[in-house]
């Protein structure tokens, strides 16, 4: 019975020979509304054709768009963008077209609209936030780079010991505890180095 | 300046960490289909074996599995098998349409030779139906109800029990 199947199939072929067919669907204006543009011919409608393509994702590569897309799926969707080109379609009404079927997936640049703000935006905010930190990351360490240097001399110390007698103790064990002089006493000159 | 720091640190993380807990559960390579919900397009394309034009609007009324797929497509061989082997059984309820694209009439013959066919097989030459339907690859289902509205798409082959559970969807019966 196998061996009886190619035979079948060829007979079923030359009884019935597959000629152009005709698809029919709905017209594009019932989902875009009338041709907005001029039907385009020759060298615009080729430019055209590559500049719409070249903003369509194709469905079943990976990142890439239909105009660069070798896959068959691609190259029947360029031939439709022409098509729709041709007819007087701009090409935003042949984005919205597909857009229809696929959804905004098909839009290799996401419309600035509702949730797609964080897409445009996110990548200037994160920008603005690095610098910001690089900002206060180089004014602290160049505050605690001064606050280091300003090492108290003995003329200051002896002027604050005269201004308040009272806080006297306290100013004694800061200075301790923050420079290690014993006893909060500043060091004899010959000794400060 | 820490309390600064803690407030920009939780504007950027907490979003983040929203946005990927909504979608935990989500297949990153699936995208919703924006026919879902909607009216079927409906379509004339020739069928395989006889060459008349069919024309689904003159099915509306009855629940419709319109099936994409190819001769080359190989995970399409055994969804064919169970397509095939259901439509057979619920037929009477169930309107079963095969759309194959990217492929030619005699190679489709062939396959439909080969393996059995239990319902019609149009061809979708330069794929404006797949198109249409937002077709990403095959083998892609669509189920439409007795209204007219797809309720669902299916991307990738179908089981036995997945194939059930869309008719149910489909003719509003329970399994």
């Amino acid at each position: 019975m196998k061996s009886l199947l190619p035979v079948l199939f060829l007979a079923l072929l030359a009884a019935f020979p597959i000629g152009a067919q005709e698809v029919q669907l709905p017209a594009p204006d019932m989902i875009v509304g009338q041709p907005a543009g001029q039907p385009l011919t020759g060298a615009a409608l080729e430019e055209q054709t590559e500049q719409v393509a070249g903003q369509l994702r194709c469905p079943v590569c990976q990142g890439l768009s239909v105009f660069d897309s070798p896959a068959p799926m691609a190259v029947n969707m360029k031939h439709q963008v022409r098509d729709l080109l041709a007819a007087g379609y701009t090409g935003e009404q042949i984005t919205r077209y597909f857009e229809a079927s696929y959804g905004e997936f098909v839009r290799l640049k996401p419309t600035m609209s509702g949730m797609n703000w964080i897409v445009w935006l996110a990548p200037i905010a994160m920008l603005g936030i690095g610098i910001w930190a690089v900002m206060s990351f180089l004014r602290r360490s160049n505050k605690s780079q001064r606050a280091s240097e300003a090492v108290p001399d003995a003329g200051a110390v002896a002027s604050a010991e005269a201004d308040d007698p009272e806080l006297l103790p306290y100013l004694l064990k800061v200075r301790e505890l923050a420079y290690g002089w014993p006893g909060g006493n500043p060091p004899a000159e010959g000794d400060r180095s | 300046m820490n309390r600064k720091v803690l407030l920009i640190g939780l504007a950027i993380v907490v979003p983040i960490v929203l946005v990927l807990f909504m979608n935990l559960g989500r297949d990153p390579r699936k995208v919703d289909s924006p026919l879902v919900g909607r009216p079927v397009i409906d379509f004339s394309l020739q069928e395989v074996s006889s060459k008349q034009p069919m024309d689904i609007a003159a099915l509306r009324g009855k629940p419709m599995v319109i099936n994409f797929w190819a001769t080359w497509c190989v995970p399409c061989y055994a969804e064919h098998k169970v397509l095939t082997r259901i439509a057979r059984a619920n037929g009477s309820k169930v309107q079963f349409i095969g759309v194959v694209f990217d492929d030619e009439p005699a190679k489709i013959l062939r396959f439909l030779a080969e393996n059995g066919s239990a319902y019609p097989t149009l061809v979708d030459q330069g794929g404006k139906v797949a198109i249409a339907y937002g077709v990403y690859g095959v083998p892609e289902t669509f189920f439409v109800d007795a209204k007219g509205t797809i309720v669902a798409k299916h991307e990738g082959p179908l089981t036995d029990s997945s194939l059930m559970n869309y008719i149910a969807m489909v003719t509003g019966g329970a399994r």
